[in-house]
């Protein structure tokens, strides 16, 4: 606001822009909420990832997820300020082998967001099983159903429903998958806060008494009180211990949450201009507003689980699932099932489907990032043409068959060979190697590019004289570093498999043989690859 | 013959220099530049009296108290595709207030770069054998042709068929319509007549053929551009993309099939593709980044393309 002397004040203009494509009025943070709220699911990834509070047993569950949410705001900023430098399609891989070099983004970004998104299929359908089919069909009665969905053939058939639904949301498009997103992220917080509701609104006793009804009726325990019995063989010492502040257990908790909370970035790229520090704070807003939103849901959550159920309960329930001592006959003891047993079994099925929306409007982000690297990576010319080929209808048909293809069989091996399934046990620790890649990147990036970034909005942020994005990716790195460290040396994670991580060095194999391959094929057709990512001399 | 295409610079002298300077970086005999050449906005630098001025860029102000800082600025606003202008309060008020003053600076500053740019041609690349070619897009003013059509080294190629190392380069800036209503835009049957007026031109055979077509062909994947709002906001924050290009395009590709297609005005829709054996590419924009995306392109005369590259310099 300035004035001219005698004057009335007038609003300044900072700039003049006449009519031209592409010139929009912006963007609602809420829409870029969303996706980042679906990818750092709560109720997938959260509570699945929740069930294995129990390895950890002296930290606080509840401390761990606060501080892991809290600290990952700096993964939001990174993320969003490479989005304000770079704002290109293609994301990690674009950022990493602009600032780093083709290789290393190529091999970070296929293994982070392709390969290892074949292995995340059978984990998604693990949640479909558990979350959806096995309550559904207990509902009902069905006992050879809800037994299958725990068989190798169970687990095969989910995948397979996983990998064509997300198949089919890419052939789709964006357009109507954004559609359908909004559709269950309302009709999911529909049924978050009946959930609330039923927790908020019935007493312990009330669901001492539910739970010992439906695991006598529906899950047919044999015991005289499940709800004791739970406890008694699922408890463990500190399993009553909500707020316990035995700090060093619950930051090793914290490696264990990122399955959960670490996914904020997912739809990092943003299409379109970005016309300001304004885009960089919506996207900052959209990313780490998820992320508080879903810290602040699951401490809710959980609060209200030990209000209603008891924290010792939920606790033990866990336990006894993991060491086959349960009440609901192997079922696993899903929070939105135990809460609505205070309803009739028609009601227990509405609130199911309802909150099965959070995984359907979910299930989509195993393969759409996918499919970005892979049109990324075939227009540098590394992978084959065909790779990016799209038929009439706009349907990315090569890119979906080796999406789904590999998905299939990897599923297949992950299902009926167990050798094959602790294979797999570092997924997580794949895509956080591709965002360290990515942060390392962010954090020398106004040195590696400097015109780029100077002419950036970002540029004029800095911490004691340290660019912004410097000092967020150096405290994200040390989050990454943390945990890729206790990931790869404590066994309580599961992931330090000495097999696991010969056949993800494999992968990272086959993504460096593919990407010197391509080298080698291009060099012959008399391509230059250097040529890709070369800066033409501006002077 | 290799030619280096490149598109959507929207101002940005970085990207411009860079293009000029892709016939040495690239081997490139032949340059051209698809279109929207010129720039956005106009950013006014404003002097508070004495030493001090102030402007904002990207909503960020900034404070300037001697000469060598409000060059600095102005090249920093000219790197990223917008036009500076230094003014007072007073001078700023009138001109907010008056659509047809600011629109005439506008045009003189935009037209001013144009010629500019022309210079800055001459002196890189006269002499030196290099072919240039510009076609203006749907962002740019028709006056803008006039001054290509007088430069020396840069060569008009709106609406011609020209003959290119035994090859024929059709071109047109005009695109289907837009909810931004620009200068070359217009409805698919009337763009379906242009194309054709211009086609009937050529005279070699289908695979030494290219069409230079700004607008992309429909439903390609070159053409997916973020839905809007009815008011102009990005729908679900950019992610809900749908297709733009032009059935008049895609339809001219079909019934001729030329050996290669060059396209931009979606800046988002990076990439190539096939429709037959005709190759399409749209190497995107990031023009506010200095980033000169681009294609190279060689071709030999035979049935398909002989290599390319998407380049990103």
């Amino acid at each position: 606001m300035a004035s001219i002397a005698g004057e009335a004040p007038y609003e300044e203009r900072s700039l003049f822009v006449r009519k031209a494509t592409g010139l929009v009025r912006g963007w609602s943070v809420q829409d870029a909420f969303i996706y980042a709220f679906f990818s750092i699911n709560l109720i997938t990834l959260g509570l699945y990832i929740f069930a294995s509070g129990p390895f950890i047993p002296k930290g606080s569950l509840m401390l761990a997820i606060i501080l892991s949410g809290a600290y990952l705001v700096f993964q939001t900023i990174v993320y969003a300020a490479l989005i304000a430098v770079m704002p290109r399609a293609g994301g990690d891989y674009v950022w990493v082998s602009r600032v780093i070099g083709g290789g290393i983004g190529f091999t970070l970004a296929v293994c982070g967001w392709w390969f290892i998104n074949w292995h995340w299929v059978p984990i998604y359908a693990n949640i479909l099983a558990k979350e959806f089919f096995q309550p559904l069909g207990a509902i009902l009665g069905w006992s050879g159903f809800v037994s299958f969905w725990s068989e190798p053939k169970g687990i095969f058939t989910a995948s397979v429903i996983t990998a064509v639904l997300a198949a089919v949301f890419i052939s789709i498009g964006m357009r109507g998958y954004a559609k359908l997103q909004k559709l269950c992220f309302y009709s999911g917080m529909a049924g978050l806060l009946i959930i609330f509701g039923l927790l908020i609104f019935h007493s312990k006793n009330e669901f001492i008494a539910a739970f010992n009804h439906y695991a006598h009726h529906t899950y047919h325990s044999t015991s005289a009180n499940p709800y004791a019995d739970t406890i008694a063989k699922g408890t463990y010492p500190h399993a009553g211990s909500l707020g316990g502040v035995a700090f060093g257990s619950t930051l090793l908790l914290i490696p264990m949450i990122a399955f959960f909370n670490l996914w904020s970035n997912w739809g990092a790229t943003l299409y379109g201009e970005v016309r300001g520090a304004s885009d960089f704070k919506k996207n900052i807003g959209a990313m780490a507003g998820a992320l508080i939103a879903t810290t602040l849901l699951a401490v809710i959550l959980l609060l209200l689980i030990a209000h209603t159920m008891g924290w010792n309960f939920y606790n033990s329930a866990n336990n006894a699932w993991w060491g086959g001592t349960d009440q609901l006959g192997g079922v696993w003891p899903y929070p939105v099932t135990l809460a609505s047993f205070f309803v009739s079994p028609w009601l227990q099925f509405i609130v199911i489907l309802l909150m099965s929306l959070w995984f359907f409007g979910w299930v989509g982000t195993v393969f759409l990032t996918a499919s970005r690297v892979i049109f990324a990576t075939a227009f540098d010319r590394i992978l084959p043409e065909w790779a990016a080929r799209v038929d009439r209808r706009g349907t990315p048909y090569f890119a979906i068959l080796i999406m789904l293809g590999p998905s299939l069989i990897i599923s297949y091996f992950y299902a009926y060979n167990t050798t094959f399934t602790s294979w797999t046990l570092d997924a997580t620790l794949v895509i956080a190697v591709t965002f360290l890649g990515s942060t390392v990147a962010a954090g020398i990036l106004p040195w590696r590019k400097p015109e780029i970034y100077n002419a950036s909005p970002i540029a004029k942020y800095k911490v004691a004289g340290i660019p912004l994005i410097t000092a967020a990716a150096a405290l994200f790195l040390a989050f990454l570093g943390f945990c890729i460290y206790k990931w790869l040396s404590d066994g309580v994670y599961g992931s330090n498999n000495h097999d696991s991580l010969i056949y993800m060095g494999c992968l990272y194999g086959v993504a460096l043989a593919i990407y010197v391959g391509s080298r080698i094929v291009r060099k012959r057709q008399g391509l230059d690859m250097s040529m890709v990512y070369g800066e033409i001399p501006a002077e | 013959m290799r030619l280096y295409f490149a598109t959507d610079v929207h101002g940005s002298e970085t990207c411009w220099r860079k293009f000029l300077n892709a016939a040495a970086h690239y081997k490139a005999d032949v340059l051209i530049l698809g279109g929207d050449m010129t720039g956005k906005a106009l950013v006014p630098i404003i002097h508070d009296g004495g030493d001090n001025w102030h402007a904002t860029l990207l909503e960020v102000r900034t404070e300037m108290t001697t000469e060598e800082e409000v060059a600095a600025f102005e090249d920093r606003v000219i790197r990223r595709g917008y036009y500076p202008f230094r003014t007072d309060p007073v001078e700023l008020q009138r001109l907010s207030e008056d659509e047809g003053h600011w629109h005439g600076l506008f045009q003189e500053k935009m037209l001013e770069t144009v010629e500019k740019w022309m210079r800055m041609a001459d002196e890189r690349l006269g002499g030196t054998g290099v072919r240039v070619f510009c076609c203006p897009g749907n962002d740019d003013q028709f006056e803008v042709d006039e001054i290509i059509d007088n430069a020396k080294t840069v060569e008009l190629a709106e609406g011609r068929v020209i003959d290119v190392d035994g090859f024929q380069m059709v071109s047109t800036g005009w695109s289907n319509r837009t909810p931004w209503h620009t200068y070359r835009e217009e409805d698919e049957p009337d763009l379906s007549a242009r194309l054709e007026k211009a086609i009937s031109g050529v005279t070699a055979s289908p695979e030494r053929v290219i069409f230079n077509f700004h607008c992309p062909p429909y439903r390609t994947g070159l053409d997916d551009a973020p839905e809007l709002t009815e008011d102009m906001m990005l729908k679900d924050a950019g992610r809900a993309v749908k297709p733009v290009g032009s059935t008049a395009v895609r339809a001219a590709i079909e019934a001729h099939k030329p050996a290669l297609t060059l396209h931009g005005h979606i800046h988002e829709s990076r990439g190539n593709c096939r429709i037959g054996r005709t190759l399409c590419i749209n190497p995107g924009s990031s023009y506010e980044q200095g980033d000169l995306l681009g294609a190279v392109v060689d071709l030999d005369g035979k049935k398909k393309v002989k290599r390319f590259l998407l380049t990103s310099g």
